[in-house]
C-alpha cells in the first residue's frame, strides 16, 4: 500500500509520524514542568512563608520580652511608657503575622490559635506589670514579670518551634515530590526521543530506497540509451512518480525502437515506409519523415539524372569521336598554317627592309624640306627688299613727276616771255614803221627780236613736247611701279604661301618620316611577332597532336563514364520508391 | 651719236635756208604796207600797222555794265583807260571767252582810240599792196565793210581807218 503512494505523500507521512512523536514528548515535558512549578508554588506559599513569618513572630516575642524588661528597668516614666508602647506595638505585629501564618499553615491550625491565646494571656500579664510599674511598685512588678512571663514565653517558643519543624518537613516533602516528577519526565522523554529517532531512520531509509531504486533503473536505461542500446526492458511499474518516469522511458524506448526499425528499413533501401510523427514537436519523427521524403525525391532525381547521364555519355561518346576526327583535321591544318607562317615571315623580313629604306629616305627628305624652307625664307626676305626698292623707285618717279611739273611751269614762263618778246617785236616794228626811214635799223632789230621770240617759242614747244613725253613716260613708270609694287606684294604673299606650304610640307614630311620610322619599328616588331607566331604555331601543332592523343584518352574516359552510368543505374534500381 | 648729229645737221640746214631766203622787199617801196597779223577764233586777220598804237597782253579786264555785248570792258594801260571791243560779235565767230593769253591791239587815230581783242598777235610784216585782192563774196556784210583786202595766203586784212571811224562803236546809252 505504501509503495503505491506518491513520493510527496510518503514523505509527508514519515515526517508527520516523527513530528507527532516530538509533539508528544513536548506535551509531556510541558505537563511535567507545570507540575514541578505547582510544587514550587506550594513550597513558596506555604512552608516557606510560614517558616519566614513564624520567625518574625518569634522575633516580635523576643522584642516584647526585651521591651518589657526595658520598662522594668526604666528610670523614669517616660522611658517606661515608650518601652511599654513598643511592647504593645510588637504584640500587635505578632498578631498580624500570626494571622498570615494561620492562613498559610497546612498542618493543624489549633496550634496557632494556641499561640494567639498565649499571647493574649501574656498581654494581660504585662498589663499588670505595667500597672504595677505605674504604681511605682517596681519590685512587685519585677517579681510579677519573673513569675508570670517566663513560662508563657517558653510555651510560645515551643509552639513556634513545632510550627517551624512542621514547615520544614512539609518543604522536604515537596522537594522530594518535585524530584520524582523530574526523574519520571526525563525517563519518559528519553524513551520517546529514542523511539522518534528510530522511527525517523526507518522511514528515511524506506523512502530513500523507494526513490533510488527506480531512479537507478532509469539511469541504467538512459545510459544504455545514450550509447544507442535500446534493448532494455522495464517490467516493474509502481503508481508513483518514478513509476511514471519508468513508464515514460518505456514509451520512449518503444518510440526509439519504432524509429530504429524505420531507419533500418530506409537503410536497406525501402523508401516506401510510411513514417507518422508522434506529434508536431516530434523532431526526430519529422526529420525521419522529411529524410525519407527527401531521399525518395533525391533518389528519383538521381535515377532521372542517371538516365540523363547514360544517354548523355552515349552522345558524348559519339561527339568525342567527331571531335577526335576534327582534332586530326586541325593538326593537319595547323601544319599547313605553320608552313604558310614561314612564308609570311620571309615576306615580313623584306617588308621590314623596305620600311627601313623608306625611313632613311624620309629623313633625307626632311633635310631637303628644311633647306627648301630656308630658301623660301630667303626668297621672302629678298621680296621684301625688292618691295623696298620698288617703293624707292616710286618715290623717285613721283619726285621726277613733280620736277617735270616744275619744268612745265618754267616752260610756261619762258613761253610767256617769248610771247611778250613777240609782242615787243611787233610793237618795235610798229614803232619802227612810224619812225619811217630812221626806224629802219630798229625794224631789223625788231625782226631779230621776233625771230628770237619765235625760236624761243619753238624751243619751248619742243621742250614741252619732250616734257610731255617725259610726263607720259613718268606716268607709265608710276603705273609700272604701282603694278611692280602690287606684283612684289603678290610675290611676297605667294612666297609666304609657298613658305607656309613648304613648312606644312616639311611638317607632313616630318610626320611621314616619323611614320616611316614607326612603320620600320612596327615592321621590325611585326617580324619579331611573326617569329613568335611561328613559334606559337609550332606549339599549337604540338598541342593539336597532344589534343588528338588526349581525345583518344577522352574516348576511353567517356567509355568508362558510360559504364559508370550503367552501374549507377543498377545501383539505384535497388531502391524501392 | 649719229642721230644727234643728224638732228643738228637738219637744224643747221634749216637755219641756213632761212638766212639764204631773199627778202621780199625787193619790190617798189611805195607799194608796201606793214600789217600786224593776229588770230581771232581760229581765223587769221591782219590790220595795217599805221592805225595801231601798240599791242599789249590783256590784263585786268574790268567788265562794264550797261554796255553792248561787243564791249568787253575796260583796262588800265599805263594810267590810260582803254575800252576793249570784241570783233567776234560782228564777224559772227564762235566765242571762246577771254584767256590769260589774249592780247589787245590798240587802234589809235586822232579822234578815236580803243583796243581790239585778239587771241594771239602773230607778227608784224610788210606786204606789197598789190597782193591784196578784193573781198571774197563769202564774207558777210560787216566784214566786207571793214575789209581792206585778202592776201594770197587768204589772210583777211582789215581796214583800221574804217573801224576807227565807225560810229557804231561809240556807245551812248543811258540806263
Amino acid at each position: 500500500m505504501l509503495s503505491n503512494m506518491k513520493i510527496g505523500s510518503r514523505l509527508l507521512l514519515g515526517f508527520g509520524m516523527v513530528a507527532l512523536l516530538l509533539v508528544c514528548v513536548g506535551a509531556l515535558a510541558i505537563q511535567k514542568i507545570v507540575a514541578v512549578q505547582e510544587r514550587q508554588q506550594t513550597f513558596y506559599e506555604h512552608p516557606f512563608t510560614v517558616s519566614r513569618t513564624i520567625e518574625v513572630v518569634h522575633t516580635c516575642i523576643s522584642e516584647i520580652n526585651r521591651n518589657t524588661k526595658d520598662a522594668l528597668l526604666a528610670e523614669n516614666a517616660r522611658d517606661r511608657e515608650i518601652a511599654l508602647a513598643q511592647a504593645e506595638e510588637n504584640n500587635r505585629k505578632a498578631h498580624e503575622n500570626l494571622v498570615l501564618v494561620r492562613e498559610r499553615f497546612l498542618g493543624d491550625k489549633q496550634i496557632i490559635d494556641e499561640i494567639a491565646k498565649d499571647l493574649d494571656t501574656w498581654e494581660k500579664r504585662r498589663e499588670r506589670t505595667g500597672k504595677l510599674l505605674r504604681d511605682n511598685e517596681k519590685v512587685k512588678a519585677v517579681v510579677w514579670h519573673r513569675e508570670q512571663s517566663k513560662g508563657i514565653i517558653a510555651k510560645i517558643e515551643n509552639e513556634i518551634n513545632d510550627i517551624s519543624q512542621f514547615a520544614m518537613k512539609k518543604a522536604a516533602a515537596l522537594n522530594q515530590e518535585s524530584f520524582e516528577i523530574k526523574d519520571q519526565t526525563v525517563r519518559f522523554t528519553y524513551a520517546l526521543l529514542t523511539v522518534a529517532v528510530l522511527l525517523a531512520i526507518v522511514i528515511a531509509l524506506y523512502i530513500t530506497r523507494s526513490i533510488t531504486k527506480p531512479l537507478a533503473t532509469a539511469v541504467e536505461v538512459a545510459n544504455k540509451l545514450a550509447v544507442g542500446d535500446i534493448s532494455s526492458e522495464i517490467s516493474e511499474t509502481s503508481q508513483d512518480e518514478t513509476g511514471q518516469l519508468l513508464r515514460s522511458m518505456e514509451r520512449m524506448l518503444q518510440q526509439f525502437r519504432n524509429m530504429s526499425e524505420l531507419a533500418r528499413q530506409i537503410a536497406v533501401g525501402n523508401l516506401s515506409v510510411a513514417i507518422v510523427p508522434q506529434s508536431e514537436k516530434d523532431v526526430m519523427g519529422n526529420a525521419l519523415s522529411a529524410m525519407a521524403n527527401n531521399l525518395r525525391e533525391m533518389t528519383r532525381e538521381i535515377i532521372e539524372g542517371i538516365n540523363v547521364l547514360t544517354s548523355s555519355s552515349s552522345e558524348i561518346m559519339a561527339s568525342t569521336n567527331q571531335v577526335a576526327t576534327g582534332a586530326s583535321e586541325t593538326a593537319a591544318a595547323v601544319s599547313e598554317t605553320s608552313s604558310t607562317m614561314t612564308e609570311v615571315r620571309q615576306t615580313a623580313q623584306v617588308s621590314s627592309q623596305k620600311a627601313r629604306n623608306v625611313s632613311d629616305a624620309a629623313q633625307n627628305t626632311v633635310q631637303v624640306a628644311q633647306a627648301g624652307r630656308r630658301a623660301v625664307d630667303e626668297s621672302i626676305a629678298g621680296m621684301g627688299r625688292i618691295q623696298g626698292q620698288v617703293a624707292a623707285i616710286a618715290d623717285s618717279i613721283v619726285r621726277l613727276s613733280e620736277q617735270s611739273q616744275t619744268i612745265g611751269e618754267i616752260i610756261a614762263t619762258v613761253n610767256d616771255l617769248a610771247e611778250q618778246s613777240n609782242l615787243l617785236a611787233v610793237n618795235a616794228a610798229i614803232e619802227a614803221a612810224r619812225a619811217g626811214e630812221q626806224g629802219k635799223g630798229f625794224a631789223v632789230v625788231a625782226q631779230e627780236v621776233k625771230s628770237l621770240a619765235e625760236q624761243s617759242k619753238e624751243a619751248t614747244s619742243q621742250v614741252r613736247t619732250i616734257l610731255n613725253d617725259i610726263q607720259k613716260a613718268t606716268n607709265a613708270a608710276v603705273l609700272a611701279t604701282e603694278q611692280g609694287n602690287r606684283a612684289v606684294e603678290e610675290g611676297v604673299r605667294q612666297s609666304q604661301e609657298a613658305g607656309e606650304a613648304i613648312r606644312q610640307m616639311g611638317e607632313s614630311i616630318d610626320e611621314s618620316a616619323q611614320s616611316a620610322l614607326m612603320i620600320s619599328a612596327s615592321s621590325q616588331q611585326q617580324l619579331v611577332g611573326i617569329d613568335q607566331v611561328s613559334l606559337a604555331m609550332e606549339n599549337i601543332r604540338q598541342a593539336s597532336e597532344q589534343n588528338v592523343t588526349g581525345m583518344r584518352q577522352v574516348e576511353l574516359t567517356v567509355q568508362g563514364l558510360h559504364d559508370l552510368g550503367q552501374k549507377l543505374k543498377g545501383l539505384v534500381e535497388r531502391y524501392k520508391i | 651719236m649719229p642721230s644727234g648729229n643728224d638732228e643738228q645737221q637738219r637744224i643747221l640746214r634749216a637755219r641756213a635756208a632761212a638766212l639764204a631766203r631773199v627778202p621780199e622787199e625787193s619790190g617798189a617801196e611805195g607799194d608796201r604796207i606793214e600789217i600786224v597779223e593776229f588770230s581771232l577764233a581760229s581765223e587769221r586777220y591782219a590790220i595795217e600797222s599805221a592805225y595801231i598804237g601798240a599791242v599789249h597782253p590783256l590784263k585786268e579786264l574790268t567788265p562794264l555794265p550797261c554796255t553792248p555785248s561787243f564791249v568787253l570792258g575796260v583796262i588800265n594801260l599805263r594810267g590810260q583807260i582803254l575800252s576793249i571791243i570784241d570783233l567776234r560779235e560782228f564777224f559772227d565767230l564762235p566765242e571762246r571767252g577771254v584767256s590769260g593769253l589774249s592780247k589787245v591791239i590798240v587802234l589809235r587815230s586822232d579822234s578815236m582810240e580803243f583796243g581790239l581783242l585778239a587771241d594771239a598777235v602773230i607778227e608784224a610784216r610788210w606786204i606789197p599792196r598789190s597782193t591784196l585782192r578784193p573781198a571774197l563774196p563769202t564774207l558777210t556784210d560787216v566784214r566786207e565793210e571793214y575789209l581792206l583786202g585778202v592776201t594770197q595766203e587768204r589772210l583777211v586784212v582789215l581796214d583800221g581807218g574804217r573801224i576807227l571811224s565807225d560810229r557804231g562803236f561809240v556807245v551812248h546809252e543811258e540806263v
